[in-house]
């Protein structure tokens, strides 16, 4: 799967999964709140209960297929798996861990190095499932509506919504164009390729341009008046979910304080 | 006369004269088809017709009364006058079917819950109503121009003007927008101007017809007139329908009793071979 096909999946499942018709407050409060208390915990125990409760949402309540939420997570729990790595390799000082003794060096792996890296493992993973949660049951659509509702900038809000409908336009368009390039051999060597892409580049630049004017004019058409109105009929949130929410959240500020002086390694 | 164009022209910014001295009108409740080549000046006239672009010289009246280029008494025009283009990537920019559909009703200030039931008819008059809650970039290109006609019936327009309504659609979804639009002119009386240059679907639909050739009004009048006259229609290099041409051929290469207003349909050219056995007989 190409990310540009990740994406599109990750959209289709946000319209069709089980909790697709769940409130958007809701699932935007548990998400954004999971996201800070992981980055923000100073123990890597918050984000490793962040990134179970978020795995149970996603595959159990959202009903997400779980090859398609492990291969969505598998690319970047890689990337940071080596990050972390390299952090615990070449980080750290004082106390050393471990040490590594060969004929020409000694490496050292160093204590406070090696829990930096495993907290950073820990929140990146706690925090992308949270993320993951919201984009994986909630459209855009709906999260765009919440977002007009609390006041973000209407600017930002309408910018995105015109974004988000046309990306995928645009990547009809650009794989289009791709595969005209290689119907004409454009792609054929090194340089040749980096000139294709380039031209490809420019030339969906300027589509780009022409598509906002066309869709200007149509908008205009159907009495457009620099304000784009949308029908806000989104279900209400629970009070219970949303107290449950701040119970969870409550026992994850807990868990931290009460594991913040236990060393990981 | 419900629309009057009064020696409409229009020349853009660089230079190209798109439309020539045209005058045309047409009633309300007809059936109005702009035929011409690529290039002809079909979607300029069109964009003149909602106020999309303003004449360069001309005129033209809504119901008697000439076009004004404020923005409410434009509101008021397009409220009147939909437009459905010929992409409909073009004209579906918000993120799901129903947003977009309800987008000018809601621009027209009806109130919500009055726009909640424009938008679920709009659907179900064009089919769609289980897409309701999909993005328009999960649907068909047929999928997708139904919804664009969608966007304009809910603002309850009484003239439906579309830019090549037929075009990349597959046989099927052809048929079923002309029935569509055959539906909601006949029930509704709502009054359809298309323009196009797919022949065969003109006597189908039409029962007046306009030819324009390099921004100029070449011809005008039913589509029986016209297609008779096959020597105008090639002249504006387009072409007679399939079946018409057949009985030209036929009439002219071996000399049939063909009637001289050729069969412009399966239907019509039924009749015309049953009437040519019952004679032979």
């Amino acid at each position: 799967m190409s990310h540009a096909h990740i994406a599109a999946h990750i959209d289709r499942h946000a319209y069709t999964n089980a909790l697709a018709k769940k409130s958007p407050t809701t699932k935007i409060c548990y998400a954004f709140s999971a996201l800070f208390l992981s980055v923000l915990s100073p123990t890597p125990i918050v984000p490793l209960i962040v990134f179970t409760v978020s795995g149970i949402l996603i595959l159990r309540f959202a009903k997400i297929p779980t090859h398609f939420y492990l291969h969505a997570l598998y690319y970047l729990t890689i990337v940071t798996a080596v990050s972390s790595l390299i952090i615990a390799l070449f980080f750290g000082y004082g106390q050393p861990l471990a040490e590594l003794v060969t004929p020409w060096f000694t490496w050292t792996i160093y204590r406070n190095g090696a829990s930096t890296a495993i907290y950073t493992f820990a929140r990146v993973e706690g925090a992308t499932s949270a993320v993951y949660f919201l984009v994986l049951t909630t459209s855009m659509t709906n999260i765009f509506i919440t977002l007009r509702k609390v006041r973000i900038p209407k600017i930002l809000v309408e910018m995105s919504l015109l974004i988000y409908r046309y990306i995928f336009v645009f990547i009809e368009i650009s794989a289009k164009m791709q595969t005209a390039q290689v119907l004409r051999a454009g792609t054929s060597g090194w340089i040749r390729r980096i000139r294709s892409t380039a031209l490809l580049a420019g030339n969906l630049f300027i589509r780009t341009l022409d598509q906002g004017e066309r869709t200007f004019t149509a908008m205009n058409a159907r009495g457009y008046d620099g304000n784009i109105r949308v029908l806000e009929d989104l279900p209400k949130p629970r009070i219970t979910a949303l107290a449950a929410i701040a119970v969870f959240d409550a026992l994850l500020v807990i868990a931290a304080l009460l594991t913040m002086n236990f060393g990981v390694v | 006369m419900l629309f009057r164009l009064e020696n409409l022209s229009h020349r853009y910014s660089d230079g190209t004269l798109a439309l020539n001295d045209v005058s045309l009108s047409f009633a309300k409740g007809e059936r109005i088809a702009l035929l011409g080549t690529n290039g002809s000046g079909k979607t300029t006239l069109l964009n003149h017709l909602n106020g999309i672009l303003k004449p360069t010289s001309g005129k033209i009246f809504y119901e008697d009364k000439p076009l004004q280029y404020n923005a409410k008494s434009l509101l008021e025009l397009r409220k009147r006058v939909g437009f459905v283009f010929q992409d409909p990537n073009d004209q579906l920019f918000a993120p799901t079917v129903k947003q977009d559909v309800a987008f000018g009703p809601l621009n027209l200030g009806q109130p919500v819950e009055e726009v909640k039931k424009i938008v679920d008819e709009a659907l179900r008059t064009v089919g769609m109503a289980e897409f309701a809650e999909k993005p328009p970039h999960f649907l068909s290109f047929g999928q997708k121009k139904r919804v664009a006609l969608a966007g304009v019936l809910a603002m309850q327009p009484e003239v439906i003007i579309m830019d090549e309504p037929t075009s990349n659609l597959d046989p099927r979804a052809t048929s079923d927008i002309l029935h569509l639009l055959l539906k909601l002119n006949k029930e509704k009386e709502i009054t359809l101007l298309l323009a196009t240059h797919d022949v065969d679907m003109v006597p189908l639909f039409a029962n007046k017809l306009y030819i324009l050739g390099k921004g100029k009004l070449v011809s005008d009048g039913s589509p029986k007139e016209l297609f008779s006259d096959t020597e105008t229609i090639r002249n504006v290099n387009l072409r007679s329908p399939r079946i018409t041409h057949l009985f030209e051929v036929l009439k002219k290469e071996n000399n049939l009793p063909i009637d001289d207003q050729l069969p412009l349909t399966i239907g019509e050219a039924r009749k015309e071979i049953l009437r040519l056995i019952k004679t032979e007989m």
